[in-house]
């Protein structure tokens, strides 16, 4: 089903047969619509302020901060521990037990107490436990090359060396930022009516946001204990382009397959945007100045980012030599013409590949704040009932939506040893969401359901023996192995984006490419994989730190200025 | 102890599967739970003890033989979870003026957060009775009726499921906390654990992908 456009100038909405596919989801970039620019664009209009009324960190690196940020209406306090971590406790796992730093988002101003009881629990991370005042949990360990480069060169009174930054990005990776109850922390439910919390995520990307500087605040102290009075004062400009890491493992593919409805909006509020611009019939001089600027600037983007990983050296190439094909085209092209952002994304599709398209898709929204921007509203999930499962639809309709909605997976092999060969798990050890060999390792038994494809053939298959007119709730009665499925189906019919349309157990499957999706609405860049289903990435890379958001007079950060290209 | 909703659906779920029963019905359970538990009932207490009595049971033996008549398990007792889903499921009965009727569900509160969804498909409050207490709700808000406690009813009761009249007494609105008991916690820890995978060295360096390093 191709969804119906909503405004008269809108060119049409992309299929979805063609938006979910897993190559083209692990080929998103960020965009205006990304998570945390949502966020810094309200911190920017809403005028907030920060402080930070506690460090009290130790020569050692042991201690503890706050750092609130102050909205109209409301308080939020990062507090951060900081601890003297042994290498061999160093790990990004979900399965480590120590970090050099942890975190909470505390609603409000946290009293001496509640400093004490955070002390206890905080650092424990999934061992401990929060309470409903807090908002997020989280951890993040040092980058230790670039750490100690930079705490050294400060503290000998130099700065550090510009190259050595843009090799990793950041000085602190996260390794998790949990928020929505998890631990015993609030549910997103008891904040989301409040508006700096009504788009998804934005109580973990301000937790982040925070954290970022803190990690810097905390590497100039570690400079000066270390170096005293002959300390350098880190050149904002360098502390700029530094972002946060975080590293991703598997737990963000199983989200995107458990939240339909939810990925539904973020992806439909996207290609809304898309199809919006696409609709744009004459674009000022301004605009097509400020989308040169910023291609250009993706070049350099392209150019600072960093993969040893075989499969991103190789997308990276073809991105770099694609977007420098859309540069020399957008240089001979007059983008006064009629319709120009149709042109050229029609150009697009036709001359380079998936990944400079969906750069492309990101960079036309940028010059069309006040067409796109509201749609920012749209990308949470605000039915609570979605889940119910319409009993008196018949056979009929629900063959029909299958049809419509997974006819890649109805005629698929789902005998064929490659088509299913991975399962995923949870694995005892921490709760850990795992993937494995099918056919070499004993874990069928513990199979989740996150193969919809497979599973919609299932009840296809299930469906044929049963009278077009029956109604579902009496081939549920006889088939509950069914039930998930079919309120998958239900949904996609609602919800054309909801459901990824590819194989999430095949040989060939690379979870990357949904966590880069997840990752690319926070607003991610610089995906640099570890392995088929573990990605780094980097947070706020260029953003502006507290201080300098007032002084903020656009909302083109995530690209960098030209004068960052490598030399 | 406190938890959050997000914690008592999570493992209520898990738990629900650990116990044999589909997918579905296990993501409905938890919702189920999470529903009773913004009310402050005893959901988790009550999921426990339903999945220990039906652990084990055939599921045709605990689910409605048909979706016509007074519904009736093959043989023992209907579980509230399973004819709980399928009352969801047929909410239009209920705006068309008819009554489903469950004959032998056990613990019937677990049936009423199904009930509540059904309310809200239909816009139109519903009522669930059994023995003298009769549990008014629109989906959202609350209204107990229950002279003789027999609200935490575990053996099998008749129960009836209709559309109801607005009373015109004020529903309790939900909460966004939840509450249990560290045993009931513990019970459906267990439960959920049939549901993890054994730690395994060869588990634990492939299956998440992670490098072996990560002090770089």
């Amino acid at each position: 089903m191709i969804p119906q456009t909503d405004t008269s100038t809108q060119a049409p909405l992309r299929d979805p047969a063609k938006v979910m596919r897993l190559a083209r989801l692990g080929s998103f970039h960020q965009s205006r619509l990304s998570f945390m620019r949502i966020l810094t664009r309200r911190m920017t209009r809403e005028n907030w302020t920060f402080t930070r009324p506690v460090f009290d960190i130790d020569a050692s690196g042991v201690g503890h901060a706050v750092f609130c940020a102050h909205t109209p209406n409301r308080t939020y306090s990062l507090v951060a521990f900081a601890h003297d971590l042994p290498a061999d406790k160093r790990s990004d796992r979900v399965i480590a037990e120590a970090w050099d730093s942890t975190f909470t988002l505390f609603d409000g101003v946290p009293t001496s107490d509640d400093i004490e009881r955070l002390r206890q629990n905080i650092p424990l991370q999934e061992a401990g436990r929060v309470t409903e005042k807090e908002l997020s949990v989280s951890r993040a360990n040092r980058s230790v090359r670039l750490w100690e480069h930079v705490v050294s060169r400060l503290a000998a009174g130099q700065q550090p060396d510009a190259a050595e930054i843009t090799k990793v990005g950041y000085l602190m990776r996260t390794t998790a930022v949990y928020g929505s109850g998890k631990l015993g922390a609030a549910d997103r439910e008891m904040i989301a009516s409040r508006p700096e919390f009504s788009a998804p995520f934005q109580a973990e990307m301000l937790s982040v946001f925070l954290i970022r500087t803190y990690v810097r605040d905390l590497a100039q102290h570690m400079a000066q204990a270390r170096g005293g009075d002959a300390t350098a004062t880190l050149d904002p400009a360098l502390a700029r382009s530094m972002g946060i890491g975080n590293s991703t493992g598997l737990g963000m593919a199983p989200f995107l397959l458990n939240h339909p409805k939810l990925i539904n909006n973020w992806i439909s509020a996207r290609e809304t945007a898309i199809a919006r611009v696409r609709g744009v019939v004459v674009a000022t001089d301004s605009e097509v100045a400020m989308f040169r600027d910023l291609l250009a600037r993706s070049l350099v983007s392209a150019d600072l980012w960093h993969s040893t990983h075989e499969i991103q050296i190789e997308k990276l190439a073809v991105l770099r030599v694609d977007l420098k094909q859309l540069q020399a085209y957008v240089d001979g092209l007059d983008l006064s013409r009629e319709s120009p952002w149709e042109h050229l994304f029609t150009w697009a599709e036709a001359e380079v590949g998936i990944d400079a398209q969906e750069c492309l898709a990101s960079l036309m929204l940028e010059p069309y704040g006040v067409l796109v921007d509201d749609l920012a509203d749209r990308m949470s999930d605000t039915n609570v009932v979605q889940f119910r499962i319409d009993g008196s639809m018949n056979v009929a309709t629900l063959r029909s939506i299958l049809t419509r909605a997974y006819g890649w997976a109805l005629t698929t092999d789902w005998q064929e040893k490659e088509n299913c060969a991975r399962a995923w798990y949870v694995s005892e050890e921490k709760l850990e969401p795992r993937l494995g060999e099918r056919f070499d390792e004993p874990i069928v038994p513990y199979e989740q359901p996150l193969a919809p494809g497979r599973d919609a053939a299932a009840l296809h298959a299930a469906l044929e023996t049963w009278d077009a007119d029956a109604v579902i709730a009496e081939f549920l009665l006889a088939h509950p192995e069914h039930r998930h499925t079919v309120r998958r189906a239900q949904i996609v019919d609602q919800a054309p984006y909801a459901e990824i349309q590819d194989n999430t157990i095949g040989s060939d499957l690379m979870p990357i490419d949904m966590l880069r999706c997840k990752l690319s609405f926070f607003g991610a860049t610089h995906f640099d994989p570890r392995s088929d289903r573990w990605v780094r990435i980097c947070l706020f890379g260029n953003a502006p730190y507290p201080e300098d958001l007032q002084s903020e007079t656009g909302d083109d950060w995530p690209y960098p200025t030209l004068a960052l290209a490598p030399t | 102890m406190s938890y959050s909703l997000n914690e008592i659906e999570a493992l209520s779920k898990r738990a629900t599967r650990g116990a044999g029963l589909s997918w579905g019905i296990a993501e409905e359970t938890g919702k189920a739970t999470r529903w009773l538990a913004s009310h402050d009932l005893p959901g988790v207490s009550l999921l426990v003890d339903v999945l220990r009595q039906n652990d084990a049971v055939a599921r045709p033996d605990i689910a409605p033989q048909s979706l016509d008549g007074v519904w009736q398990a093959t043989s023992g007792t209907l579980c509230p979870l399973v004819s709980g889903a399928a009352l969801n499921d047929c909410a239009g009965r209920l705006s068309a003026g008819h009554s489903v009727e469950m004959a032998n569900v056990s613990h019937p509160l677990l049936v009423v957060p199904f009930a509540a969804w059904a309310a809200i498909h239909i816009k139109a409050p519903v009522a669930v009775t059994w023995l003298d207490i009769t549990i008014e709700t629109d989906g959202f808000g609350l209204s107990v009726d229950d002279p003789k406690v027999q609200i935490n009813q575990t053996s099998p009761v008749t129960l009836i499921c209709t559309s109801a009249l607005q009373k015109s007494n004020a529903l309790s609105a939900p909460s966004h906390r939840g509450n249990a008991n560290q045993a009931a916690w513990q019970a459906l820890n267990a439960f959920a654990l049939r549901t993890y995978a054994p730690a395994t060295e060869e588990s634990r360096i492939l299956g998440a992908g992670a490098g072996t390093s990560d002090n770089d």
